[in-house]
């Protein structure tokens, strides 16, 4: 099979043979550059960099006090309950990540390809799939603790009009069901993210690949296996990145529906909770314990993703 | 040049001789523009607005030159709006602040004037009233308490009236009340667990005579206890005596299902604080409601009690531009005035004694705690530290309902937490 240029290759192309036009100069370069490099630096390097600097200091509610290096640090990991806390909720956002990408990347790709091949609705199936993206998580959080409401929620309403009263559940009041929802609500939430992000992968696949695989007599689950699929491996390294970041974020969604505790006694707690508690509820040197633990996170994060980007980037060469 | 005009003469002669005469009068119109003060009084009160505004009114009726502005913010975000405030320019002259250890990080970041020798009015209250804004480190008091809150049990007179039920006077009778209750297909109390800061509450209210109330207190204040002592224990297994009268799966129950169930009339009773009256006279004006304080338990080292606490206060930014008039209005909120216009327009307990509630409901509160009052023990003096009292023995006693943790282990756990900053007066 003939290699199809991809626009880094293209971009090598054109410059290596000197055809097209030059490089425009530095100066026009830096001022392209500048704004989204101001608004970078003082959105995200700045607080990051004030971060780590409070995380070094003993606070007074918002007055910086002594310098205590590494204190903070060690209080987050060594004061109870915080350091069966931390490692609860870290392990929680992990779960999370790993139980969200298996289930809802595998829907994602499921109804991007059937939509690429629904003949009629396409655009509407597409916008009813995104639609909850687009509300805050919060109101999706609380619309989703109103129809799980035990007492006067719908869904334990009807089991009990059907006469499956004995499945009726305290949905996120039962601790061994509560994460499991939690995490099922989230993929209704976000599955239309990334099905736009396959669906746009899809798109950019050009049909004479599957044509050419079809006329030399691959079924459509080896076009699909080894045509489609290979050529979705970026799409696939971009959603496993961001819903890896996502993921380790989340707030307002678990917030709305397990309350700032993670409850029932800390099954559904995560890192975005544990730092609201210990930032706005953590006493005199909350700024410094939270910004403390605003740093751990960023190094998870950060570590983490970019190993991936890395791994991906490898795979993607290998494939290619 | 030709000469000035007689009449010309005559008017600049009468503008000399006048001069010194309307100058100070000017000068004494723009002092008086100066004198003009504009205080701004921050709050996490959205609620309450007209009612502030109302009693300022009062204020700006005495005090001519001074205006008072209530600013409101969003509750769940106050504490970060104020502390913010008070640390540049723009913040408040009076800022509502938190109670016991939720107003020691303004105190220690200087942000609070200390009002002990520039207020009179504190002498007007009780010292459980000033501990709740006394500074750990210094002593000092740095607010002017609004309210106070009681704690008890809430039931429906229709109900109990349909079920010939009493008030209960005993232990035994409580009970009796809890099971005709259940017998007949009521919710007998309802309370929430999945908001569950109201569990520490629930057992202090069930448990507190069980343990010693106020002696145990000052005991464990005082490092002759702690947390395990096994009267303690009995009242956290107190609550899991409770749990088959409370709500189906109750850890799934948040407060506003919980204030539904009894609103809806499918509880009983509900055990709750004074601060629900409002919500109860807005939300089910035709219910028939009365109060009873839970009798005290078997083996109780305590005669029955109603639990309690201070509930904010007023206090004074170190920054204010204008501290002299925000002291006087902070020192007229110690005033019998203010209080009684508190408790009349707000609808709450004032923390200024001598007030009376016109709501009987409140008045009925307000005397329960009055006769046998107990303190709120893991608010009054176990929030100081992080972790905070109320949160392990919330969660403690959450995890002993789900079958995790026996009471003994939640006791442990419970003084575990606290031991990492608490240390008794008596060491």
């Amino acid at each position: 099979m003939a290699e199809a240029p991809t626009p880094r290759s293209e971009a090598r192309s054109a410059s290596g043979s000197g055809v097209g036009r030059a490089a425009p100069p530095r100066r026009v370069l830096l001022v392209f550059i500048a704004p989204a490099f101001v608004l970078y630096t003082l959105f995200l390097i700045y607080p990051l960099v004030q971060a780590l600097i409070f995380s070094l200091f003993e606070w007074k509610s918002t007055v910086r006090g002594d310098f205590v290096g590494l204190d903070n640090f060690t209080e987050l990991f060594t004061r109870f309950p915080l350091d069966e806390q931390l490692p609860r909720a870290f392990i929680h956002n992990i779960v999370f990540y790993l139980v969200t990408m298996a289930v809802m990347v595998t829907l994602a790709l499921l109804f991007a390809v059937l939509l690429q091949r629904a003949r009629r609705g396409r655009g509407f199936l597409r916008v009813v799939y995104v639609l909850p993206y687009m509300i805050s998580p919060l109101v999706v959080g609380y619309i989703w603790s109103l129809i799980l409401n035990p007492t006067f929620g719908p869904v334990n309403s009807v089991l009990k009009e059907l006469g499956l009263g004995e499945l009726a559940r305290p949905w996120l009041g039962d601790p061994s069901l509560a994460f499991p929802v939690v995490i099922l609500v989230n993929a209704w939430y976000y599955l239309g993210f990334p099905m736009l992000l396959f669906a746009a992968g899809l798109a950019a696949i050009p049909e004479d690949y599957a044509e050419a695989a079809e006329v030399d007599g691959a079924s459509t689950w080896q076009v699909f296996r080894h045509v489609t699929f290979p050529l979705l491996i970026p799409v696939f390294g971009t959603v496993a990145i961001l819903t890896f970041i996502y993921s380790f974020n989340v707030f307002g969604l678990v917030w709305a529906l397990s309350g700032v505790d993670g409850g029932p006694v800390g099954t559904t707690d995560v890192l975005g909770l544990l730092f609201y508690r210990t930032a706005f509820t953590g006493g005199v040197n909350a700024f410094g314990t939270a910004s403390a633990l605003a740093v751990v996170m960023f190094l998870a994060i950060f570590g983490v993703s970019m190993t991936a980007r890395w791994w991906f980037g490898r795979l993607e060469e290998g494939l290619s | 040049m030709s000469p000035l005009p007689k009449r010309t003469i005559a008017s600049l002669l009468a503008a000399l001789v006048a001069l010194p005469i309307v100058a100070p009068m000017a000068a004494l119109a723009q002092d008086e523009a100066a004198a003009d003060v504009n205080l701004t009084v921050w709050s996490w009160r959205p609620e309450d607005e007209d009612a502030y505004n109302e009693i300022f009114d009062v204020y700006e009726a005495a005090h001519p030159g001074v205006t008072v502005e209530f600013v409101p913010y969003v509750n769940t975000d106050y504490n970060n709006i104020l502390a913010t405030g008070l640390t540049g320019d723009g913040g408040p002259d009076v800022a509502q602040v938190r109670s016991y250890g939720g107003v020691q990080p303004l105190i220690e970041a200087g942000q609070l004037l200390a009002l002990d020798d520039k207020i009179d009015t504190l002498g007007n209250f009780p010292p459980l009233a000033l501990k709740s804004q006394t500074g750990q480190a210094d002593g000092l008091v740095y607010g002017v308490p609004i309210a106070y809150q009681a704690f008890t049990a809430f039931y429906n007179k229709a109900i109990f009236d349909e079920l010939g039920l009493e008030e209960p006077q005993t232990w035994d009778e409580f009970v009796t009340v809890l099971d005709t209750l259940k017998e007949n297909d009521y919710i007998p109390i309802s309370t929430p667990a999945k908001d569950n800061w109201m569990i520490p509450i629930v057992m202090d209210a069930i448990g507190a005579p069980r343990y010693g109330g106020q002696q145990f207190e000052q005991d464990i204040l005082a490092g002759k206890t702690d947390f395990t002592d096994p009267d303690y224990v009995a009242a956290i297994e107190l609550m899991n005596w409770l749990l088959p009268y409370l709500p189906e799966d109750v850890v799934g129950v948040s407060y506003e299902d919980s204030r539904a169930l009894f609103l809806n009339e499918l509880a009983g009773i509900f055990l709750g604080g004074s601060f629900e009256v409002g919500y109860w006279r807005d939300n089910g004006p035709d219910l028939d409601l009365g109060v009873f304080e839970v009798p005290a338990p078997p083996d109780s080292l305590a005669p029955a009690s109603v639990v309690g606490w201070y509930d904010g206060a007023f206090g004074v930014n170190a920054n204010s531009d204008h501290p002299d008039e925000a002291l006087a209005l902070v020192e007229w909120m110690g005033t019998e005035e203010f209080g009684q216009l508190y408790t009349e327009k707000v609808k709450q307990l004032s923390a200024v004694p001598g007030t009376t509630p016109e709501d009987p409901l409140l008045a009925e509160f307000g005397e329960l705690f009055a006769a046998s009052p107990v303190s709120y023990l893991d608010l009054v003096d176990f929030r100081y530290g992080q972790p905070t009292g109320d949160s392990l023995l919330r969660d403690g006693i959450i995890a002993m309902w789900l079958g995790e943790k026996t009471a003994e282990e939640v006791a442990a756990d419970v003084q575990a937490g606290i031991s990492q900053w608490f240390t008794p007066s008596g060491e």
